[in-house]
């Protein structure tokens, strides 16, 4: 009775432990686009806070021929399990007038500290339609806000006064989610096993799904490859 | 010999006890389902509440657990032990001991108040002695040693009454020491009880729910035919028991709770029954006969599905918009696009413009080729105008043809400017400009059929321009372009004061716009007289004038039957014409079956389906049908027969009717203002419009919603300004607020409409009065220096050119002293979204707090005050320059 017993519990204690990573690689084929440059002229404190050129985040192939900004998440089966919201703040940052990341994933009920980091006015303006839209001044340097989502959704954020500034934000209700940054990979951590299916998203070129099985080996890989036109 | 015949007579004595038995157990059985029956049989509505209630014992115990497991049980048994110790503290000696003495005391203190009572009385008798000795003339020194005895007397009773009150407050502080505490964990704990004591509540209810009839009368309800007073009684919600019960809001019927709760917040049953809106037989108790299916003869049985909105037009049939009812309202505004009313009398259109062009100057528009393949089929050049299909014969459409070319070569219109003048613009502008004016607002063409989808009818509300070019003269289109007034002064389309270039390039635009079908070659002989009055004839018969205006035609009335008791018309009294019957088909509407005739329900329901569907359904060889053919989709036709089934003359009592008060009154005009001039083609207002939106990226680049804090925003005289003359507000926009040559009356019913809605009264006041606050102004600048405001609202002259691309400026903030409300401004900055959702203006203050906490200590109400004061003196100022330059 004694041993049956210790033995579900281990069972169980094994089963919640067999995880594992979700890695890949986003490829990209084809032209990239003539990266768009943008032009500060409307606010001189953008326009100071830059030496160089800027260039538009919307397409950005990197140099190992690999696509950053992609957002890779898990779409499909994880059934009716939840999942704590993350104790982490993820941190969002208008900093020389441009969106710092670009593009970001968040769990629903986790905070989202937006900070403004120039000393200009900046207002975010979420383009949620699931989640409730929020347009929000932060006029000086050092203003913080803090946001959570309660829904899942992909969205857009922008800025009114500053035309060019964009950014994408995933809301999920898990924490299987990366962003693919100058090599292009990423690491979905920790995926319970079973079969899933792994989504990659960008802003100008859709999403593309795979299928991926984590089995009790805890490696798995999803590999995608996006095409410019 | 007669004794022993009469021995012999045979006394029965054969046993029936058999059939007795046998008999009276019949009887006995009989009694027994009679009983059965009465009690059980048909009173299924017992079973009902029986199933009912252990429906809600069972949902509310899941919730009850449910509520239970989410509280915090350490929490409510540190509260049970910290109550009963706070309890025990006022048994404790000290609390005991306080509470006796203050008895005690309490008791000193009645004897000290009551002697101190008396000494008063005393006083007052002794003074009125000495008074009355000293008016005889004899001063009595024993008196006046009395009075001042009865004096001191009250000083030392009031002292005594002192002293005991400061004793008893003394202990008071003692005992509610112990008290204040027992009394706030008992607060704590109920508060925290308060969920589950409410269901508990409610399954003591549950529990305890009596079998019985629920019933509603409503005395003095209607009228009966004979115009007598009658009662109606509703027992609906003696099956129909979970109908305002949200845990029911899945359950199967008749458990289930009603899908539109908001609905009964307006009309609640338990007062306003069920039957006034769902129809069918309050007083019966088994579904058949309350729903009307079991009896055939119950003249208003159970409306079901989309149908049951009919019933709104008894009581609302003076209005347009009902928010809370969204089919009834696309019905109406149906029935007012469609014009249906032009030849049909129905209520509540009684005063409604005619919905076509007038016809007199056609010549001028068009060549009689066009109007004479128009009049055959209209549906053929343009297969979503609201024209139906007449389907005349080629001699009848050229006999119309020939009186529509002799009045309008009669005509008196001419163009403005001389011939030729709409020479030279270019096609290519004249397109950009198409899309981005307005036009497209309400004109489809081509491929661009947002404005059709997102309205979602089966016509268009303007003529799609798909093949435009084909149709009218380039001279006409060139004056109607500059001003649709000049050649039809009742027009709705409004002037998008387009310059000359402008509109020459619209002009090359839309000529380029052909029809590349093969041309009607037909010959047309319209000059001869019997072809002229064979064309009057027709013109009357058809009844063309309830639409259009038509010289000659004035004194026409409507040509068909009228519709306001149409929903009460009998199947019986219908006429099917050569329809086969359809009922073996099952339930579907209409078939067109395989021998080439049709088959349609033979039902009221059946019977207007047909119709609706295809007008001249029901002609036969004797009886000739006019009524034209329309395109209407499914949906329309379901909503349409909706409405005609609401036109019957049933009226409840006054006392069980909508108020239609002045205020809804002037909502209602400007509803059907609005709708006249397609105001919601591009503004959304009250929920409904606004389908140009759908074109943009954005919907802060399309025209702006109209928000029920409209009349609380904008100053009326402003307004009065603006619609004469529009000016540009929102530098951004690409489309342009159009003229559309309101009258003052117009004009006046658009104030009161928005006034209505945000529930305001029309006041006259001096907004350029309105005082400057100095003590604001300071910081209300310095504000808007932190703020950055001018990032994106000029507030002066704009200098063109700059930085800044018109298209990311912001209104100018030197026009908001002059057009919006100073209340207003206060709302918007508190939160924009809220009063404009979709804004590009974001909030600044939140919590009660603004950005910067050096002013006002960030107290949101005093900065906004602050802002406010100063983007108001910002307009003040320009205004009085305007004035000195005048």
């Amino acid at each position: 009775m004694k041993i049956a017993a210790v033995g579900i519990a281990t069972m169980c204690l094994i089963g919640t432990l067999v995880a594992g990573d979700v890695t890949g690689k986003i490829a990209f084929d084809g032209q990239a686009p003539k990266p768009n440059r943008i032009r500060m002229n409307a606010d001189p404190v953008c326009m100071k806070a830059h030496k160089d050129a800027v260039v538009s985040e919307e397409v950005v192939v990197n140099k190992n021929g690999t696509l950053k900004n992609v957002l890779v998440y898990v779409k499909d089966g994880l059934g009716g399990k939840t999942f704590p919201a993350g104790k982490n703040k993820v941190v969002f940052d208008q900093i020389g007038c441009v969106y710092e990341p670009h593009v970001l994933g968040i769990q629903t009920g986790q905070d989202l500290e937006v900070l403004n980091s120039d000393p200009t006015l900046h207002n975010v303006h979420s383009l949620s339609k699931v989640n409730t839209s929020f347009n929000q001044a932060m006029p000086m340097k050092g203003m913080k806000l803090t946001k959570k989502f309660d829904k899942v959704e992909n969205f857009k954020v922008k800025c009114e006064v500053h035309p060019w500034m964009s950014a994408y934000i995933g809301v999920f209700n898990h924490p299987f989610f990366a962003v693919t940054g100058d090599d292009g990979s990423f690491t979905l951590k920790g995926v319970p096993a079973g079969d899933y299916t792994v989504e990659a998203w960008h802003e100008k070129y859709g999403s593309q799904t795979a299928k991926v099985k984590v089995d009790a080996s805890g490696k798995a890989t999803a590999d995608f490859k996006f095409t410019g036109k | 010999m007669l004794l022993e015949k009469r021995a012999q007579t045979p006394v029965e004595q054969r046993s029936y006890s058999k059939y007795y038995l046998i008999f009276s157990g019949i009887l006995f059985l009989g009694t027994m389902w009679s009983v059965w029956d009465e009690v059980r049989i048909r009173r299924p509505w017992k079973e009902y509440q029986t199933a009912y209630t252990s429906m809600v014992i069972e949902k509310l115990d899941s919730v009850r657990a449910a509520a239970a497991g989410e509280l915090d049980s350490a929490l409510v048994l540190q509260l049970r032990d910290d109550l009963a110790k706070a309890q025990e503290g006022l048994n404790s000696e000290e609390c005991r001991a306080a509470v006796e003495e203050k008895t005690d005391l309490q008791k000193e203190l009645d004897v000290a108040t009551r002697e101190w009572r008396f000494a008063r009385s005393r006083s007052d008798a002794a003074y009125y002695e000495y008074k009355k000795s000293l008016a005889e003339g004899k001063e009595s020194s024993s008196l006046r040693e009395d009075l001042a005895k009865q004096d001191a007397s009250i000083v030392q009773h009031a002292g005594e009454m002192e002293a005991l009150n400061t004793r008893i407050a003394g202990l008071d502080l003692v005992i509610n020491k112990y008290k204040d505490v027992v009394d706030s964990l008992q607060a704590e704990q109920s508060k925290l009880m308060a969920p589950i004591n409410a269901i508990d509540l409610k399954l003591e209810r549950a529990h305890r729910a009596p079998v019985q009839i629920k019933q509603v009368m409503l005395n003095d309800f209607e009228f009966t035919p004979f115009s007598e007073i009658k009662a109606r009684i509703d027992r609906c919600q003696t099956c129909h028991t979970g109908w305002s019960e949200p845990l029911m809001e899945e359950a199967p019927q008749p458990f289930k709770q009603h899908p539109f709760p908001e609905l009964l917040a307006k009309h609640n049953p338990e007062s306003f029954g069920c039957t006034p809106c769902h129809r069918g037989q309050g007083p019966a108790l088994t579904a058949g006969f309350a729903h009307g299916d079991e009896d055939h003869y119950w003249e208003t049985p159970l409306l079901r599905g989309v149908d049951t909105y009919a019933t709104c037009n008894t009581c609302h049939s003076n209005e347009l918009v009902l928010k809370s009812a969204t089919p009834f309202t696309k019905a109406k505004q149906i029935v007012y696009e469609s014009g249906c009313f032009g030849c049909h009398e129905i209520k509540g259109y009684t005063d409604v413009p005619r919905i076509g062009p007038p016809l007199n100057d056609l010549t001028a528009k068009t060549t009689p080729a066009w109007i004479f393949s128009w009049v055959k089929n209209p549906k053929d050049y343009n297969p979503h105008t609201r024209m139906p299909n007449f389907e005349f014969t080629d001699e009848d459409a050229e006999a119309i043809t020939a009186y529509l070319v002799k009045i309008g070569n009669e005509s008196e219109y001419r163009t403005m400017r001389p011939k030729g003048s709409f020479a030279g613009g270019s096609a290519t502008a004249g397109k950009r400009l198409f899309e981005s004016v307005g036009c497209q607002a309400c004109h489809t063409l081509g491929e661009n059929q947002v404005v059709r989808q997102t309205r979602g009818t089966s016509y268009d509300i303007a003529p799609e321009l798909t093949r435009v070019g084909s149709k009218v003269s380039p001279d006409w289109l060139f004056d109607w372009l500059k001003n649709p007034r000049h050649y039809n002064p009742e027009t709705r389309m409004p002037s998008l004061r387009l310059t000359d270039e402008e509109a020459r390039h619209l002009v090359a635009f839309l000529s380029t716009q052909k029809d590349d079908r093969p041309a009607n070659t037909a010959k047309l002989d319209l000059q001869n007289e019997e072809r002229i009055l064979r064309g009057d004839r027709l013109i009357r018969e058809y009844g063309c004038s309830g639409c259009h205006a038509i010289k000659g035609m004035e004194n026409e009335g409507k040509v068909s039957v009228a519709l306001s008791d149409f929903g009460r018309k009998k199947y019986e009294q219908m006429d099917y014409g050569d329809t086969k019957e359809l009922s073996r088909y099952g339930e579907e509407e209409y078939v067109e079956l395989e021998d080439g005739t049709v088959g349609v329900q033979h039902t009221w329901a059946g019977w207007v389906w047909g119709k609706l569907k295809n007008a001249r359904q029901y002609r036969t060889d004797r009886i000739a049908q006019k009524m034209p053919l329309f395109a209407f989709s499914d949906e329309e036709v379901r909503l349409l027969r909706m409405f005609l089934l609401s036109m019957t003359r049933d009226v409840p009592l006054p006392a069980y009717q909508h108020v239609f008060d002045k205020r809804m009154q002037d909502i209602e005009e400007g509803r059907r203002l609005t709708l006249r001039y397609n105001c919601v083609q591009c503004h959304a207002v009250e929920d409904r419009g606004g389908y140009v939106v759908a074109q943009y990226e954005e919907p802060a680049l399309g025209p702006p919603l109209l928000p029920e804090s409209q009349g609380a925003k904008v100053q009326e005289a402003w307004l009065h300004s603006f619609l004469k003359a529009p000016s540009t507000i929102r530098p951004w926009l690409e489309i342009r607020m159009p003229t559309f040559s309101l009258t003052d009356a117009e004009i006046s019913k658009v104030t009161k409409y928005f006034l209505g809605l945000s529930k305001q009264d029309l006041s006259i006041r001096d907004y350029a009065a309105t005082p400057i606050e100095e003590q604001y102004l300071a910081p209300g600048r310095k504000l808007f220096e932190v703020y950055q405001c001018a990032k994106c609202h000029p507030t002066g002259n704009v200098r063109p050119g700059g930085e800044v691309s018109a298209s990311d400026l912001a209104p100018n903030l030197s026009l908001a002293a002059g057009r919006l409300k100073p209340e207003w401004i206060l709302d918007w900055l508190h939160d924009p979204s809220k009063l404009q959702p979709g804004t590009r203006m974001p909030a600044y203050f939140y919590e009660g707090k603004g950005p910067d906490e050096s002013i006002f200590q960030g107290d949101a109400e005093q900065q906004i005050k602050a802002l406010k004061t100063y983007v108001w003196s910002l307009g003040a100022r320009q205004r009085s320059v305007v004035a000195q330059t005048r």
